[in-house]
């Protein structure tokens, strides 16, 4: 039941969003990723994943399952709750690409 | 700008466009840059504007202006009283930004604005002029709210809420107390930088003590009714210091209906509205802060001592070419912190390249990540993710956010691995 309320929540959202954020802006939400996700290769053994050479279907699964509560994490459920699918997906196409 | 005559220097400024201009002549913008924006201050709200403004348009000339040639981070310092780093290690420098981003730095001291003329004359004889000036120049302190209480009292009871030479002071301090001794710590009212700051401190104290002078105290003298993380912190250290018990190593007292008031520099003694009075070994007293002086001097704050500003832009409601970032902004209820100030910047610098390139400005969004240390292997954590609400006034996002949902053993030690790396990820996405 949960599940199914879940899945229509997203689809109510995700269309609703694609009505009020025609256009999101995906770095304004992505930069702030990189506060713990660095890029840079001095860190290469940090705990926190890099988000370098991850699709963005990788990463827009990741962020999901985070929001919907299907990989528990200490911090990411607590963000990524905070956004619309349609903007998962988003910032997970610019990271893909940046 | 000796010699120059103010008419001529608005003559070469006509000639040159906006540019930096020294004493002997004026320096012409790069060729092919279409505005200059003066960064004001290099902590994590200036230094994350100037390189994300060279990120987003390498035609915008992006001029830096900070005193000091290297700066102490104070996300870390902390750790400094537990022994688990040293000064240096929490230094960084500019030299990322100018040789990977091309951000001019000037090191150097805002002496006056001029904003009619969009310029700012610098202690050093040089003046600026600017298309768009970001000030994120930080906090001072109100030397006025205890009696006995200023600066020169705090080279002997140190604030350490500066990172640098403070904080030093006050780990030597800690380290030369009798065991057995009391230190105490005076926490000011909201708003001021880092709100979880004096508990991760008190901890980083109390880890310390526990193993070299484990009959002493930190008694920590708050302000406030209540603190961030509080059910965290109490949690973690009623798990490691005896917080609760007669032996305790930390022990919080509210003081909010009873404020301290006079400070006894002979004999290292507090005393309250309603007589109390509390002797430590060790003084750390953290004043109530305000915004920068410079933003004072300047009138970019308004009666609560911090700078009101558009959220969505970062403009100052008292000059629309001024932006005020960081810790001396008023963004509540985005907390005072160095995760908050890099997420205000990239949020400005988005707007103030829209506003230069004349392009729809995007909704912005803040966010805010903060950890505590409470051991080396015992970390917490608070989120807050923040949009404009209907009013275009700044709300927390409902059902996201919050704090650390786990408190295991295995979740306290990853977020203590993390606040490791959350750290140096912020100083490379700010400073790297």
């Amino acid at each position: 039941m949960k599940r199914i309320f879940y899945a229509a929540a997203a689809l109510v959202a995700s269309a609703l969003n694609s009505i009020a954020h025609a256009e999101i802006d995906a770095r304004a939400i992505a930069f702030n990723c990189r506060n713990c996700h660095a890029e840079s290769s001095l860190d290469a053994k940090s705990s926190i994943p890099s988000l370098k050479n991850l699709s963005a279907q990788q990463i827009r699964q990741a962020l999901l399952d985070f929001k919907y509560d299907k990989n528990p994490a200490t911090l990411m459920p607590r963000l990524a709750k905070a956004y619309s699918d349609a903007e998962l997906a988003a910032v997970a196409e610019f990271l893909s690409r940046n | 700008m000796a010699g120059l005559s103010r008419r001529r220097f608005l003559q070469g400024v006509a000639g040159l466009g906006a540019g930096v201009l020294s004493g002997c002549g004026g320096l012409p913008l790069r060729s092919g840059a279409k505005a200059h924006v003066v960064v004001v201050g290099g902590g994590f709200g200036g230094a994350t504007a100037a390189k994300y403004l060279r990120l987003l348009d390498a035609n915008i000339q992006v001029t830096l202006i900070e005193p000091k040639a290297k700066y102490v981070t104070c996300p870390g310092s902390n750790w400094l009283f537990a022994g688990l780093a040293n000064l240096d290690q929490l230094t960084v420098d500019y030299q990322s930004l100018q040789d990977s981003y091309g951000v001019k730095l000037l090191v150097d001291r805002v002496s006056s604005l001029g904003a009619a003329q969009r310029l700012l004359r610098l202690v050093g004889g040089q003046s600026v002029t600017y298309d768009r000036l970001i000030m994120s120049p930080g906090i001072d302190f109100r030397w006025d709210a205890m009696a006995g209480y200023d600066q020169a009292a705090a080279e002997q009871f140190p604030h350490a809420w500066q990172a640098g030479p403070q904080t030093l002071l006050l780990a030597r301090q800690l380290q030369a107390m009798p065991d057995g001794g009391v230190v105490l710590m005076v926490v000011p009212a909201d708003p001021y930088r880092c709100p979880p700051g004096p508990y991760e401190r008190a901890s980083m104290m109390a880890y310390w003590l526990k193993q070299h002078k484990p009959r002493s105290k930190i008694l920590i003298l708050d302000a406030k009714r209540s603190f961030s993380k509080q059910a965290l912190f109490e949690a973690g250290w009623a798990k490691h210091y005896g917080y609760g018990t007669a032996n305790s190593l930390i022990e919080w007292h509210s003081l909010a209906d009873n404020p301290l008031l006079e400070l006894d520099k002979q004999n290292r003694m507090l005393t309250s509205e309603f007589g109390d009075s509390f002797r430590g070994d060790v003084l750390n007293i953290i004043p109530p802060q305000t915004a920068a002086q410079i933003a004072l001097q300047q009138g970019l704050t308004d009666s609560t001592a911090w700078c009101p500003v558009r959220p969505l832009t970062g403009q100052s409601l008292f000059d629309e070419f001024i932006h005020v970032i960081g810790d001396s902004a008023h963004y509540a209820p985005i907390p005072k912190s160095a995760f908050a100030a890099n997420s205000e910047a990239k949020a400005c610098a988005l707007a103030v390249t829209s506003l230069i390139n004349q392009t729809p400005i995007a909704e912005a969004h803040w966010l805010n990540t903060c950890y505590s240390l409470i051991t080396p292997e015992h970390g917490i954590s608070v989120a807050g993710v923040y949009e404009l609400d209907s009013a275009n006034a700044i709300a927390p996002v409902k059902g996201a956010g919050g704090v650390s949902a786990r408190t295991d053993g295995e979740a306290a030690a990853m977020e203590a691995d993390y606040t490791r790396a959350v750290y140096r990820s912020l100083i490379a996405d700010t400073f790297g």
